[in-house]
């Protein structure tokens, strides 16, 4: 148990530690933290109120335990959904597996370190959202110390057996996934799981709140909770114990739970132990196709240098499994759910937003168009991550007679054109789905191409500034750096305060005269970004080794 | 030819490398020797244009790398020692890019990845993604792409490493003809025999300055006779 305990505590090391951090990154890391303290403070009010909200609906029929019963479940739905991505990056796409693998541990042992750091990971979004809210639960139910301290053991526990059964899962499906052979088709169908996943859960609710009569049905037997977390047992003990706390079914339930989540612990490493190097063995294989052609005639073509950089940003992301899922498929998500959810809801409110923005006045339409725009493509993770992707392939820039700008320039453009790819399927379904009316899809088209390329120069900017290059799995690119946030912040800040101005500004009304006007501003910011990403490439680029 | 003048590099107020002077002339080949830690990465990074200078200038073919950078890059090619290059991408694919980096015509660029690819027995991986490759076809290709577009000064750090006999005598065979043709190659090892069997010149570098450099006959003449390489070195290179 101690080598389990010593491996845990080496891959937590090496992959959260400080240590190696720079002051002016952990400096960074602090200025971030006090930055995100309003975030916080929304977030938390907003957790608050709807308890609040919550709780005075269901507390006079004694359902109150529902609220408890939706928070677990959706929590729980949460832990699946990220430990799917984590678990498969960690367990099967990490660089250093195989360096594991030839130390003299038990395929557990392995296991159980590679699961450390997927599994503390969960206890970030735990920390943020249950931690408080079970907090808040407990002022508006008038909760004894007795549920502060349940409350504790539940929001450690929780998270046990969401993980523990999807990783187990996963290492079930990689059994028999013969990785070596099909290493990158199991890579790109593992990255659109989640893709799946999303839409599926989002369906499924969907279908589900339509079913009024069982509602109705559930509320007259009073067995409201049951039904909020039929497919969810551990939602419905932690619920349980919580609501009566000091009763003998409070503890018992809670009992029930540690048992629960040790067996799950216990589970997963009897099957770690039989399944996890039988998904692992001959991962390095990759896939070979031997290259039969007599010659080389027809495979060798000139391409303008830009666009060779292009291709090779754009292969990169896609061949890479993390830069897939991260990049390629976080983009598509919003814009495929929102083509879903318009396509259930075409007879509903939704369906009829097209009709309902032509009555509008064009400039409040305009202005909520583009801070919507803002939002969509403000965090453009292929830009945030445009240096440090290379990783320790960076220097390799370096000796190549290429001129630092063609390089940022390819980062930038590959960047904004997955920018563009969710900007064009959006602005479709906008289109024809919801029949927004052709000027004001045609002002904000145009107005989000310039908000994508603000975007897209900015992340590209602050990676640029402080890349993550020394990784050893490409999760760490994206993991624990909060960089997504400060190009949006920074953002959100810039264009709030133009839209503001525009909109205080009264002699400027109409859609055409806004639109206008806001199309020189962003385009001159346009070409202010861009000059300031020259001038940042001019004093960073040599010095990021 | 390469010029490295007065070139100093401090990494945390440490001298990596202090005041180096070194001419490596054309039409020879070039041993770059020393310990572990003696500054020959460091010097070959600058020379390359990945790390900075603190003072000094380094020339190739009398193009400054801290004035001219792009211009000075097209005159070398380098082989790193690290196999980090762009491992997503095919084999072809990277020879493709550096083809078009360097703009090598469509005709040259057939003709020599099929010579080269096939000489160095990695033409059927070509189509494969290049961290399925060992290190040592990543190291073939890499060399591949360096002789692709045929630049006159050669940079390879630790050239030989991870090649197969085969491969490793095919790039010395194409190093001595590189340099009978009157242009340069520079090269680091650690395999005394390999400089022993290939320099012309040689220089041996200890905590960031140059002890020696000259011709191998010459080096053998300063010290004793009868001493083989490894004692040389061994000699040069001994802390106080």
């Amino acid at each position: 148990m101690s080598n389990t305990w010593k491996l845990m505590k080496l891959m937590v090391k090496m992959q959260l530690s400080f240590a190696h951090r720079s002051t002016a990154e952990k400096s960074g890391y602090l200025i971030l933290a006090v930055v995100m303290i309003p975030f916080g403070l929304l977030i938390l009010t907003l957790l608050n109120e709807m308890i609040a909200v919550m709780y005075e609906a269901f507390s006079p029929t004694g359902d109150e335990a529902v609220i408890l019963g939706i928070l677990f479940v959706l929590m729980t739905v949460f832990y699946c959904f990220i430990t799917i991505g984590t678990v498969l990056s960690s367990f099967y796409f990490a660089e250093d597996v195989e360096s594991f693998v030839t130390l003299p541990f038990h395929p557990y042992q392995i296991a159980a370190g590679k699961a450390a750091v997927p599994f503390l990971s969960l206890y970030g979004i735990n920390a943020v959202i249950l931690l408080p809210a079970l907090g808040f639960y407990g002022l508006h139910s008038g909760a004894g110390i007795l549920y502060y301290c349940w409350s504790f053991f539940i929001w450690l526990l929780l998270p046990v057996l969401p993980f523990v059964l999807t990783a187990i899962a996963i290492m079930f499906i990689m059994r028999f996934v013969n990785i070596s052979k099909n290493k990158d088709r199991s890579k790109v169908v593992a990255g659109l799981l989640g893709f799946v996943f999303v839409i599926g859960i989002n369906v499924v609710i969907r279908l589900e709140s339509g079913n009024q009569d069982m509602y109705q049905l559930a509320v007259e037997q009073g067995n409201l909770l049951e039904l909020v977390t039929k497919f969810f047992p551990t939602a419905y003990i932690s619920s349980s114990a919580l609501t009566a706390p000091a009763s003998l079914q409070g503890i018992l339930y809670l009992i029930l739970m540690i048992g629960i989540s040790a067996g799950g612990i216990a589970l997963f490493f009897t099957i770690g132990q039989k399944l996890y190097f039988k998904g692992v063995l001959g991962l390095s294989g990759g896939k070979r196709n031997t290259f039969t052609a007599d010659t080389v005639e027809g495979y060798v073509k000139k391409k303008p240098l830009i666009y060779s950089l292009c291709k090779k940003e754009v292969l990169l992301i896609l061949r890479t499994p993390t830069f897939f899922t991260q990049i390629f498929v976080q983009s598509l998500i919003l814009p495929v759910l929102a083509i879903v959810l318009i396509t259930m809801e075409m007879d509903g409110p939704i369906g009829g937003a097209g009709a309902q923005l032509a009555d509008m006045n064009g400039k409040t339409v305009i202005l909520a168009s583009a801070a919507l725009s803002v939002v969509i493509f403000g965090s453009n993770p292929a830009s945030i991550s445009s240096i440090s992707r290379d990783g320790k392939s960076w220097f390799n820039h370096l000796y190549l007679p290429v001129p630092p700008s063609k390089v940022i320039m390819s980062k930038m453009l590959t960047a904004y054109l997955l920018n563009a790819i969710s900007l064009i399927l959006l602005s479709a379904a906008a289109l024809w789905m919801i029949n927004i009316p052709l000027p004001i899809w045609g002002a904000w088209f145009i107005l989000s191409l310039l908000i994508s390329w603000i975007a897209s120069a900015a992340g590209v900017m602050v990676d640029l500034y402080s890349p993550k290059l020394d990784w050893t799995d490409e999760r760490e690119v994206f993991k624990g750096r909060f960089i997504g946030i400060v190009p949006l912040a920074i953002e959100a800040l810039v264009f709030g305060v133009i839209l503001v101005i525009v909109l205080n500004i009264k002699s400027l009304q109409g859609l055409w005269p806004v639109s206008g006007a806001l199309f020189i501003i962003f385009l001159l910011l346009a070409l202010l970004t861009q000059r300031a990403l020259k001038k940042i490439t001019e004093r960073r680029y040599h010095k990021l080794l | 030819m390469i010029e490295i003048k007065q070139v100093t590099k401090n990494f945390a107020g440490n001298a990596a490398v202090k005041d180096l002077d070194l001419t490596v002339p054309d039409g020879k080949i070039f041993g770059f020797l020393g310990p572990n830690g003696a500054g020959k990465s460091t010097t070959i990074k600058m020379m390359t244009g990945i790390l900075p200078l603190d003072e000094g200038s380094i020339s190739m073919n009398g193009v400054d790398i801290s004035k001219e950078p792009i211009k000075a890059k097209h005159q070398f090619g380098y082989v790193p020692d690290r196999s980090d290059i762009f491992l997503r991408l095919k084999g072809m694919e990277y020879l493709n890019f550096i083809g078009d980096v360097f703009r090598v015509p469509e005709n040259v660029r057939k003709e020599k990845i099929e010579y080269l690819t096939k000489s160095f027995d990695i033409y059927e991986a070509l189509n494969d993604q290049i961290h399925t490759y060992s290190h040592g076809m990543r190291q073939k290709i890499v060399v591949s792409g360096v002789l692709l577009h045929d630049p006159d000064v050669w940079i390879l750090d630790e050239p030989l490493t991870g090649l197969d006999p085969k491969s490793s005598y095919t790039l010395k065979e194409m190093m001595r003809e590189h340099a009978a043709k009157g242009k340069t190659v520079f090269f680091s090892t650690h395999v005394l025999e390999v400089v022993e069997q290939l320099c012309d010149e040689v220089a041996i570098i200890n905590k960031g300055h140059v002890q020696f450099r000259g011709s191998m006959k010459e080096m053998k003449q300063q010290f004793q006779e009868d001493n083989n390489l490894e004692k040389l070195f061994l000699e040069l290179t001994q802390n106080e």
